[in-house]
């Protein structure tokens, strides 16, 4: 869910279009498998499924997704999560019960024919389970997109990445990408060019963050970046009750950071938090090795297997510069 | 470290070539000239570039692989007008390329070499069939082909003792042949292979200003092109992976 900086960081983004994206670039996996996962959907807000009945709307989002990225000159690289810091128990928890919630209102929508709720509450019921995560890591490997398991947290990786300059850029919806440290945050690539937002459909293209341009133009360091995210509350705490970003980021210019936090969460020890943030577990072991797509296993996987349309995979490899009948260079290196 | 000095058709003709199949490449410098070999995102194509140090007016270089990004270079080499010269260079351990020529001054930043794809190895073929011919009859054939169909087949016919090139398309057809008095060189051995034209016409580009144009080809083999920039100093080796005949 990240941290709500959305308001004060809404003039730092450029809309840069997808000229403006070409170089490789960290793609918090989960962030990504979640949105295809909640969005591509049907009305009703049944995921798509293949003839078995298992859940494919993930596969396609990232098999088409991806092959948009490759044609557009976007290098991809997938981070996984690993596991959650303790400092998650809570929200984890919290989004587990929100689930199971959204799963039983989804049943009763569905049984009284509510089409719009159901698809609300379908998306709430989201969840990334192992199959989800196996299924997604073969279809990259056919794709001959690199992918890696993060030690902790994938969005604090990729930032990581980037700022090691790995990568070009780092992409996430959430903002905390900012936290971790990325300095070239991309934002809504990961998505199709329409996007449903609090039941409206609206356009969206890339746009990019860079936190440079962030912590200049708002006056404050990473560190107090941190601060505010914070206190209006982060994946790892509940923040203080009516204290948005604007506010926040007053308290904390006029240095009120630990005083607030004194006054309104007595007992509140902020330091792992911080320390999270500005320290995460990361690895250096990886390797970005980017090859051409496995064709005849791309379509054995997803036209066999999952039962989709040989015509639309059969495009979207012509689109990656596969055709149909034509050989790689492969078999005589 | 890299320190050259270059006439401005010349590098052009040399990153045209490379721009044609791939937008980014491992440029490896050294005392013996500039090299880079790289394939298409889908492996199906191979360019191969080397440029002499002669090929330079002014060429010092210290072993290093520059990460191009070869369509930016592309744009803006393309914009240095005829008959200029070119100054490269890249400081001891600098991560920018400098390009200099008329009244401009160009940084470009290198890209990281581990981020782009590893060389290919040089790979092992076989190609019996050998024609060698004027670089602009091929490319005229390629764009006239390219009319009725999306791919061709190059092949040789012994017998007739002809180099010829088909394309069939969903309603029309075209058939070029050059017999042996009408190229340079031409072998008496049978080869037929289908290509994308795709790639073809994009090669093409490059290869219409070659005096001469070695073509190597087999049966359902890839096909290779071999030819000379830089006034005999750099050449350009091209390798296309073929189509399936049933297709």
């Amino acid at each position: 869910m990240g941290v709500a900086l959305r308001d004060i960081l809404a003039p730092y983004k450029r809309r840069v279009g997808w000229d403006g994206m070409a170089g490789s670039a960290a793609i918090d996996a989960h962030n990504a498998l979640y949105q295809f996962l909640s969005i591509i959907r049907q009305p009703d807000g049944t995921p798509l499924v293949d003839a078995d009945g298992r859940i494919t709307s993930h596969l396609s989002g990232l098999f088409f997704r991806t092959a948009k990225l490759l044609e557009m000159g976007v290098r991809p690289v997938f981070v996984y999560d690993g596991d959650p810091p303790a400092l998650k128990a809570a929200t984890i928890e919290a989004r587990r019960t929100l689930r199971e919630d959204a799963a039983r209102q989804y049943a009763i929508a569905v049984e009284s024919g509510d089409e719009a709720e159901a698809y609300r509450q379908a998306r709430s019921a989201t969840r990334i389970d192992d199959a989800v995560i196996a299924s997604s890591q073969r279809l990259l490997d056919y794709l001959g997109v690199p992918w890696l398991v993060a030690p902790s947290e994938g969005e604090a990786q990729a930032a990581w990445m980037a700022a090691e300059g790995s990568v070009s850029y780092a992409v996430s919806q959430d903002y905390d990408s900012l936290l971790f440290g990325a300095p070239d945050l991309a934002r809504n690539i990961t998505i199709s060019g329409r996007r449903r937002l609090r039941g409206r459909t609206i356009a969206v293209e890339p746009e990019r963050i860079r936190l440079a341009e962030v912590l200049e133009g708002l006056g404050v360091t990473r560190e107090e970046l941190v601060e505010v995210g914070i206190l209006v509350g982060t994946d790892f705490n509940p923040g203080i009750r009516g204290v948005g970003p604007k506010t926040a980021l007053k308290l904390v210019r006029e240095g009120r950071f630990a005083t607030v936090l004194d006054e309104r969460i007595p007992g509140f020890d902020p330091r792992p938090i911080r320390e999270f943030f500005l320290d995460p577990p990361v690895t250096n072991e990886f390797m970005l090795d980017w090859r051409p797509p496995d064709p005849e296993g791309l379509r054995e996987m997803l036209c066999h297997e999952y039962s989709f349309s040989v015509e639309r995979v059969n495009g979207a490899l012509e689109r990656l510069g596969v055709s149909a009948g034509q050989r790689t260079l492969d078999q005589w290196f | 470290m890299l320190r050259a000095t270059i006439d401005a058709d010349v590098f052009r003709e040399a990153v045209d070539a490379v721009a044609a199949l791939v937008s980014e490449c491992r440029l490896h410098i050294d005392g013996g000239g500039m090299r880079t070999r790289a394939v298409d995102t889908a492996n199906v194509a191979m360019v191969s570039l080397e440029l002499a140090p002669d090929a330079f007016e002014v060429f010092e270089a210290s072993e290093r692989a520059l990460g191009i990004d070869v369509t930016k270079l592309k744009n803006i080499v393309g914009t240095v007008n005829r008959g200029e010269k070119l100054m490269l260079s890249v400081p001891e351990g600098g991560q920018r390329l400098n390009l200099a020529f008329q009244s401009y001054q160009y940084s470009l930043t290198l890209l990281d070499p581990n981020t782009i794809r590893k060389d290919p190895n040089a790979p092992a073929l076989e190609l019996p069939g050998r024609v060698v011919l004027e670089g602009a009859r091929l490319t005229n054939a390629i764009k006239a082909a390219s009319v009725v169909s999306d791919k061709i087949a190059l092949g040789i016919d012994p017998e007739a003792r002809a180099f010829f090139m088909e394309a069939e398309g969903d309603t029309d057809n075209i058939r070029f042949a050059l017999g042996s008095d009408e190229v340079e060189s031409l072998s008496d051995v049978r080869a037929r292979s289908l290509f994308s034209l795709d790639y073809l016409k994009d090669m093409a580009k490059a290869m219409s200003r070659a005096s001469t144009v070695e073509i190597g080809i087999g049966i359902d083999h890839p096909v290779r092109f071999t030819f000379e920039i830089a006034n005999g100093k750099g050449r350009v080796v091209y390798l296309l992976a073929p189509r399936i005949e049933a297709d």
